[in-house]
């Protein structure tokens, strides 16, 4: 098995300001990511069969994006694109595996920036052609320079709703309105000085507001989409307010007219590797969901395994791009790398603490005013590679108190190809509603390798000693008890 | 009743430690009968070996001396569904294949034997078996089909068979691992971290933990842990119309109504009974992969959704621990056989016959649970 001095998961902001931290101090690299090219969510590049010479490979950041991507080609970097992590073990061991290749290295220090996605929200329709995800919608913008449709309505709660619509618009989709949960106009005001701690963002998103304002984009709050309507693909969305005991109001709810619904509740980060490898994690309702424990180093309850950006934190890009230079650096230290990255160390830890400042302002200001499986009915789909709708979890069919089993084998979820990733939030909140305890209690079942989904065909690349047969196979072969 | 806390001392007629296979169908064979049953759970029913195995019901792979019990569980596990208790069982048929001419020729001699102990099965190669199973990789030389093969899904028949328990009117008792055993009376007093139970009959029945309660009755009941790693893929299109095994007994393949296929065959994973810990051993799993590639090659092109490994508690003869607690006139036990996911409904019946009417359908004297007491310390095979 290959040895390397640092290995970081993901080549996204995180992980790409971690390799490039690292490698300043003179350490190696081995940096890998299951995209074609390095990005990330967020500097994710036009693909290349979308590109045209003309056009320029980002809207913004260009500058930013093109230093911080060019590490990726560092001769001290070994860049491994395609390939997913797929399991991690014991003493930094892991697996990895793709178009490329297959094998397992054993890294001296490990740093997971494993990113986020959209939090999934069940609500009746939500799986309806022309439903798509604020991340999924970025992605579709950001690679292949495409929109689902022409007519949207931009629904959820969180920043990434302003985000989103003002991508619809600049593609030349026109968007219908813009539907946030939170109440976030009552809640401004007293919250603008921690938002100030970040004044660029700030800006960005005055920037937003105004360009939905010159396309005369009315902007609800303290509304959420409870259910989307149509057949074949979406029709219209029915929205509805939200009371200030967090109860949706169904009777005074409202229908829009689109045909695409861009739906944004936020990220969950990407955390399959942490319960691999039964990593500590923590629940934090405002980010999402588990995030894995860390301590000031961001060293995960694993010795020598370093978590950051928006997999370990959801805290957006400055945040992510912060969080991957300290690990970067930690990291350097772990390996013995230390050339004078004292003076480096505390600005970046001055610079986090300013955007802590403005994260928890941000937090407070879309802090989600509702329950959302309020928008669960008994049609709507809640596991979506097994097909379970709620209908099927009957009482019984949910199991006994402190039983994940029973509610396993009736519904099915966690079982399916999205290894969690749709399901976790929907599954513990079901646990927490019958066993009556809050979520944060609730002990998720052990999830098993692979992290993401792998093919077989592709697993035996690597090479494989041959097999030692039993020479009786009914005969046991393990310990002795008794 | 559907778990609970006990106020101290508590009654109860049966006792029966253990909520995989053999003790739900101990106390869901009792319950029907009649009999008032509690069964007693150290973690949740279903959670260790019955929970985690392949589900297999083949009836060509197993030894000859429990071929009598194999066809009698699998008429049993087929009379679940009339009973309301949903399994997934299916019964295709089985292919037992050989990759090699050694292979080959142990293949047509354990078929003869077979034949018979009274198993019928229909020997396939060249053309007739690429015809009858198209499927099927170069490597695989032969195989012998077994019409009566079957296989269920273990995490259905947990939920079924826990549920149908509780309908018979058996309580389970769940978080409650037992602390000490000791004879009271014409019974046994069970202590439980909530209190303690009396019963006057008691079933151990609890896989690989078995052989310590034996210990607190002062009888040895040696057994082996093995940490079987299985795997299942991602839904796939129909491509495996048959329960497959191996004659080298390192696979077993199937694939379920929702189109994932099971991949197994025993691959040790890392880990062990004490402490209890269970692990994918990364090479073994590949090994695993590769023998059922090579068997079935559309394999490749299927992604790998789990891999997972699992307890499988065995006897040194590989034959169960099944009948009356050797000094005991009211322990009994139910434990310990090569397969026991498959033996282990049938036990449980067999054992509630024995129970209730002091005989059983089948023969189960070569059972006896005392027969290996004083079997020194074998080596493991490797």
């Amino acid at each position: 098995m290959r040895s390397v001095e640092i290995a970081v998961i993901g080549a996204g902001p995180a992980g790409l300001a971690a390799t490039a931290e690292a490698v300043a101090c003179g350490a190696k690299v081995t940096l890998i990511d299951d995209n074609r090219q390095p990005g990330g969510q967020y500097f994710r590049q036009i693909s290349g069969e979308f590109r045209r010479e003309a056009m320029t490979v980002f809207d913004k950041d260009q500058k930013r994006a093109e230093a911080l991507l060019r590490i990726a080609s560092h001769p001290a970097v070994d860049y491994m694109p395609e390939t997913t992590v797929w399991a991690l073990g014991a003493d930094r061991i892991l697996a990895y595996s793709g178009p490329r290749g297959s094998g397992r290295l054993s890294a001296g220090c490990l740093i997971l920036c494993t990113g986020a996605h959209d939090r999934p929200v069940p609500f009746p329709g939500w799986t309806l052609p022309g439903v798509v995800t604020a991340g999924g919608l970025q992605n579709l913008v950001k690679e292949q320079r495409m929109l689902p449709g022409r007519r949207a309505v931009v629904a959820g709660n969180g920043p990434l709703l302003l985000v989103t619509a003002a991508s619809l618009l600049r593609g030349g989709a026109h968007v219908a309105e813009v539907v946030e949960a939170a109440p976030i106009h009552r809640r401004l005001l007293p919250l603008l000085p921690a938002l100030a701690a970040s004044p660029n963002i700030l800006r960005l998103a005055l920037s937003y507001r105004a360009l939905l304002m010159r396309h005369g984009v009315a902007m609800r709050s303290g509304e959420t989409v409870i259910e989307a309507l149509g057949e074949e693909s979406l029709r219209a969305v029915r929205v509805a307010p939200i009371g200030e005991d967090g109860r949706i109001a169904r009777d005074r709810a409202r229908t829009i007219e689109a045909d695409t619904l861009i739906t944004g509740f936020g990220l969950r980060a990407s955390a399959e590797l942490y319960q691999i490898l039964g990593c500590r994690l923590v629940y934090r309702a405002q980010r999402g969901g588990w995030l894995p424990q860390r301590n000031a180093d961001l060293e995960t309850s694993s010795a020598d395994i370093l978590a950051a950006g928006d997999g370990a934190a959801i805290g957006g890009v400055e945040f992510a791009l912060l969080e991957g230079a300290l690990a970067g650096l930690a990291a350097a230290r772990r390996v013995g790398r230390t050339s004078g990255s004292e003076a480096r160390e505390a600005s970046l830890r001055r610079r986090l603490a300013r955007m802590e400042r403005f994260r928890l302002g941000l937090e407070a200001l879309f802090h989600p005013p509702a329950d959302y499986l309020q928008l669960i009915t008994p049609d709507t789909l809640i596991c979506r590679c097994e097909e379970v709708t709620a209908a099927a979890l009957s009482p019984v069919s949910l199991g006994p108190a402190g039983s994940a089993f029973a509610l396993k084998a009736a519904t099915r979820i966690g079982m399916g190809r999205c290894q969690v990733r749709f399901c976790q939030a929907t599954f513990a909140s079901l646990i927490a509603a019958r066993d009556g305890c809050p979520i944060e209690e609730v002990r998720l079942p052990r999830l098993r390798q692979p992290a993401r989904l792998v093919r077989i065909g592709e697993l035996l690349s690597e090479e494989i000693p041959d097999a030692v047969l039993p020479v009786d196979p009914h005969l046991p072969r393990g310990e002795r008890i008794g | 009743m559907a778990s609970g806390s006990l106020t101290s001392p508590s009654g109860t007629e049966i006792a029966v430690i253990g909520a995989g296979v053999t003790g739900l169908s101990a106390a869901l064979f009792l319950a029907r009968d009649g009999a008032e049953v509690t069964v007693i759970e150290r973690a949740e029913p279903w959670s260790e070996a019955s929970g985690a195995n392949a589900g297999t019901l083949s009836l060509q792979v197993k030894i000859i001396p429990v071929l009598a019990l194999a066809r009698y569980a699998l008429d049993l596990w087929e009379s679940l569904r009339g009973m309301g208790i949903e399994t997934g069982f299916a019964r295709p048929g089985g292919l037992r294949v050989a990759t090699s001419d050694a292979q080959l020729s142990e293949l047509r001699r354990y078929a003869e034997r077979q034949a018979n102990a009274g198993v019928k099965t229909e020997w396939l190669e060249g053309s007739a078996l690429r015809e009858f199973a198209p499927w099927l990789g170069a490597p695989v030389l032969a195989a012998s089909f077994c019409p009566e093969d079957g296989f269920t899904s273990p995490l259905l028949t947990g939920a079924s068979l826990a549920e149908a328990v509780r309908r018979a009117g058996a309580r389970i008792l769940t978080g409650s691992p037992v602390t000490s055993i000791e004879p009271r009376g014409e019974g046994y007093r069970v202590v439980l971290p909530a209190g303690e139970l009396l019963c006057r009959k008691l079933v151990l029945a609890a896989g690989p933990w078995t052989a310590e309660l034996g210990r607190m009755l002062g009888a040895k009941l040696p057994l082996y842990v093995d940490v079987n790693m299985l795997s299942v893929t991602e839904p796939a299109p129909p491509l495996i119309d048959r329960v497959v095994t191996h004659i080298g007994g390192v696979l077993s393949l199937k694939q379920h109504r929702n189109g994932t296929i099971l991949i197994g065959g025993g691959w040790q994973g890392r880990g062990g009974f004490s402490p209890p810990r269970k692990e994918i051993d990364h090479e073994r799993l590949l090994q695993n992969l590769k023998e059922a590639a090579s068997v079935v090659p559309a394999l490749r092109q299927l992604r790998l959704v789990r891999s997972w490994a699992g307890f499988e508690a065995v006897t040194a003869d590989a034959l169960p621990f099944l009948g009356r607690l050797a000094g005991h006139s009211h322990a009994y036990v139910s434990a310990g056989a090569r397969g026991g996911f498959h033996l282990g409904l049938a036990q449980g019946r067999l054992l509630a016959q024995l129970i209730r009417e002091g005989r059983t359908e089948l023969p189960i004297e070569a059972f006896d649970p005392a027969r290996l007491e004083g079997a020194g310390h074998r080596a493991a095979a490797p």
